[in-house]
């Protein structure tokens, strides 16, 4: 066991700097961060009915965007690369290769999510006087939310990786919902100006809660009554993120175990065939 | 106990030890259609076992059921005394894997992927001495994308035998290799064999490739296997005659099939007033065998003179000079 935790963290550790000196994936990243910086700039005015600067409300919203797609687009994608490419074979031809693989991920998902949200927030308080915590409160909930937050779409990004038939289709799978979240869920202005059939839907979903959360750690507490509630509704966070995480994990387990036992070296074979024929893989 | 006692006795318990690898009656069925019908094979330790056979035969199917990717649907199956389907992480450790479809891992460092794979197992060999033995020392620094074909493939082997497995499975390992890296190959998979006792099993669509390595060939053909043996004992078992050939005094080329190549080499020369133009002995090859017993399956025939067929496509390899 003690051989899974250091082959894993090894592996982490090299896939992370392995990301770190990706030109294409961090370019990725870091044009997240520097979209929300310029919204940011652009947006001018407060948050009606407080003198909050809406700015710091996108900028808020941003920051759960950027841990929702963590989650839910770029560590699928991943699993399902490295499924098509063999890794999760490998892994599973090696003695404690899939548990060092699941360690391997979670570490690498934790520093992306926590890397880019630093990012964010320091470039946004540095440039364009972005929001920060006001007080030890404040960090504290940023960081129960954070966390809940990772854990409610980390394990269900997992399944979803474990089920998406290939890396070409997966990206056009996952973005269409992911960027319906994005527009419904209060992230960007404020959801109060939506349908409320439409809030509803999206208050299924934990994007929503996620950037509740994040806007009650950032946002002065007098930014609550632009809130659709009025209040943060802190306890209805926890529930709907802790709620996504159960769900996600009851998903996970078994659908990555089946994953992992269905792969063997023909169905790689076939896989490549047929992406060799669609013209999508080099040879 | 005499010598000669004490040697018998050893036979007899490398005939008898327990085979590395034994499969009883396996089937396997997928829908309606049965892919296996009743395989049966045993391989021991320290052999290079070949298993070959035309598309479609059984062979992936057979080698997942080995290696514990696929659940038969009937059967008995042991490899290293425990069944497959329970392989745990023990098991996997004795066990390397080189399948030909593998692209993983094509941000790493050749070096780095190495060593990282040691560390899951509990006697990994150096991956430095690992670079050497597989020639990838030049290449260690390298990302894992920017290998040539070959060398992916030396690096899948080495990957394969870092945890130092009894059992080595190889998959149509030099499909795509030059001579010489093929070659090279072969020297590699027989030292593993030969000095280390590696069991290794090879499934190839390269019949001199078998010949050349193997120990024991089986054929499946149809979901079961057909014929299994030295590659000597294979082409005997064609019931095939080899081919003499020889150039007659007026430039005709005459070309005759013969069970006793011999006799007949030794008339030529009593009727002739010299050495005899161009002669050859053709022993029946591996591909003779192959073709025969596929000749054969398709037919539904015994055709014990159906070798005959095959004659035109036997020009490469094996071939016994006389004169």
């Amino acid at each position: 066991m003690t051989n899974v935790w250091r082959a894993g963290l090894q592996r982490g550790r090299i896939e992370l700097r392995h990301l770190l000196r990706s030109p294409k994936e961090m370019s990725g990243h870091l044009t997240n961060v520097v979209v929300a910086l310029v919204i940011a700039v652009y947006v001018t005015g407060d948050v009606p009915g407080t003198h909050v600067p809406t700015a710091h409300l996108v900028l808020a919203g941003f920051a759960a965007y950027l841990l929702f797609q963590i989650g839910l687009v770029n560590l699928p994608q991943i699993l399902v690369t490295e499924r098509e490419e063999g890794t999760l074979l490998r892994l599973r031809a090696t003695p404690g290769g899939i548990p060092a693989y699941l360690v391997a991920k979670s570490m690498l998902v934790v520093v992306m999510a926590a890397g880019t949200l630093a990012l964010l927030l320091a470039v946004a308080a540095l440039l364009v006087d972005g929001p920060l915590p006001h007080g030890p409160g404040g960090w504290l909930t940023l960081l129960w939310v954070t966390t809940l937050g990772l854990l409610a779409v980390v394990p269900l990004g997992a399944a979803v990786g474990a089920v998406l038939p290939n890396p070409r289709e997966a990206l056009a799978l996952i973005m269409l919902p992911t960027m319906a979240l994005l527009f419904t869920s209060g992230t960007v202005f404020p959801s109060t100006s939506l349908p409320v059939p439409v809030q509803q839907v999206a208050a299924v979903f934990p994007l929503k809660w996620m950037a509740q959360g994040l806007r009650s750690a950032l946002l002065p507490d007098t930014a609550r009554t632009a809130e659709a509630a009025g209040s943060w509704e802190l306890p209805m966070v926890a529930l709907v993120l802790t709620a996504w995480a159960v769900l996600g994990f009851l998903l996970a387990v078994p659908l990555l175990r089946r994953a992992a036992r269905r792969e063997s070296g023909s169905r790689l074979s076939a896989r490549h065939r047929k992406a060799a024929q669609s013209g999508a893989l080099p040879a | 106990m005499t010598p000669k006692a004490a040697k018998a006795t050893k036979d007899t318990k490398a005939t008898y030890a327990e085979p590395v690898v034994s499969a009883r009656d396996v089937t396997m069925t997928y829908g309606d259609v049965d892919v296996l019908q009743g395989v049966d094979l045993d391989i021991h330790r320290g052999e290079i076992f070949a298993l070959l056979g035309p598309n479609g035969a059984g062979k992936t199917t057979t080698v997942e059921i080995l290696e514990g990717f696929r659940r038969r649907s009937a059967g008995e199956v042991s490899v290293l005394g425990a069944d497959p389907e329970r392989g745990d992480d023990a098991w996997r450790a004795r066990i390397g894997l080189v399948l030909q479809s593998w692209r993983d891992h094509r941000r790493w460092r050749v070096a780095e992927l190495l060593t990282h794979f040691a560390t899951y197992y509990p006697d990994p060999r150096d991956p430095a001495e690992l670079l050497a033995l597989v020639g990838l020392t030049a290449q260690g620094g390298r990302q894992v994308e920017r290998l040539s074909g070959g060398q992916r493939r030396r690096l899948d082997v080495a990957l394969g035998i870092v945890g130092r497995p009894e059992l080595l499975f190889l998959d149509e390992p030099t499909t795509g290799f030059d001579p010489e890296a093929r070659r090279e190959f072969h020297v590699l998979v027989e030292r593993l064999a030969r000095e280390e006792g590696v069991t290794v099993l090879l499934t190839t669509h390269d019949l001199a490739e078998a010949e050349r390595l193997a120990d024991r060939i089986a054929m499946l053909v149809g979901g079961r296997i057909r014929a299994c043996g030295t590659p000597a004992e294979l082409a005997r078992q064609a019931a095939a005659r080899a081919e003499v050939r020889w150039t007659a005094d007026d430039g005709t080329i005459h070309r005759e099939r013969t069970a006793d190549p011999s006799q007949l080499v030794w008339e030529l020369h009593r009727h002739a007033d010299g050495p005899i133009a161009g002669l050859e002995v053709r022993r029946p090859t591996l591909e003779d065998t192959y073709l025969h017993m596929l000749h054969r399956e398709t037919d539904g025939t015994d055709g014990t003179g159906g070798i005959d067929e095959t004659n035109g496509t036997d020009g490469t390899d094996d071939t016994a000079r006389a004169a």
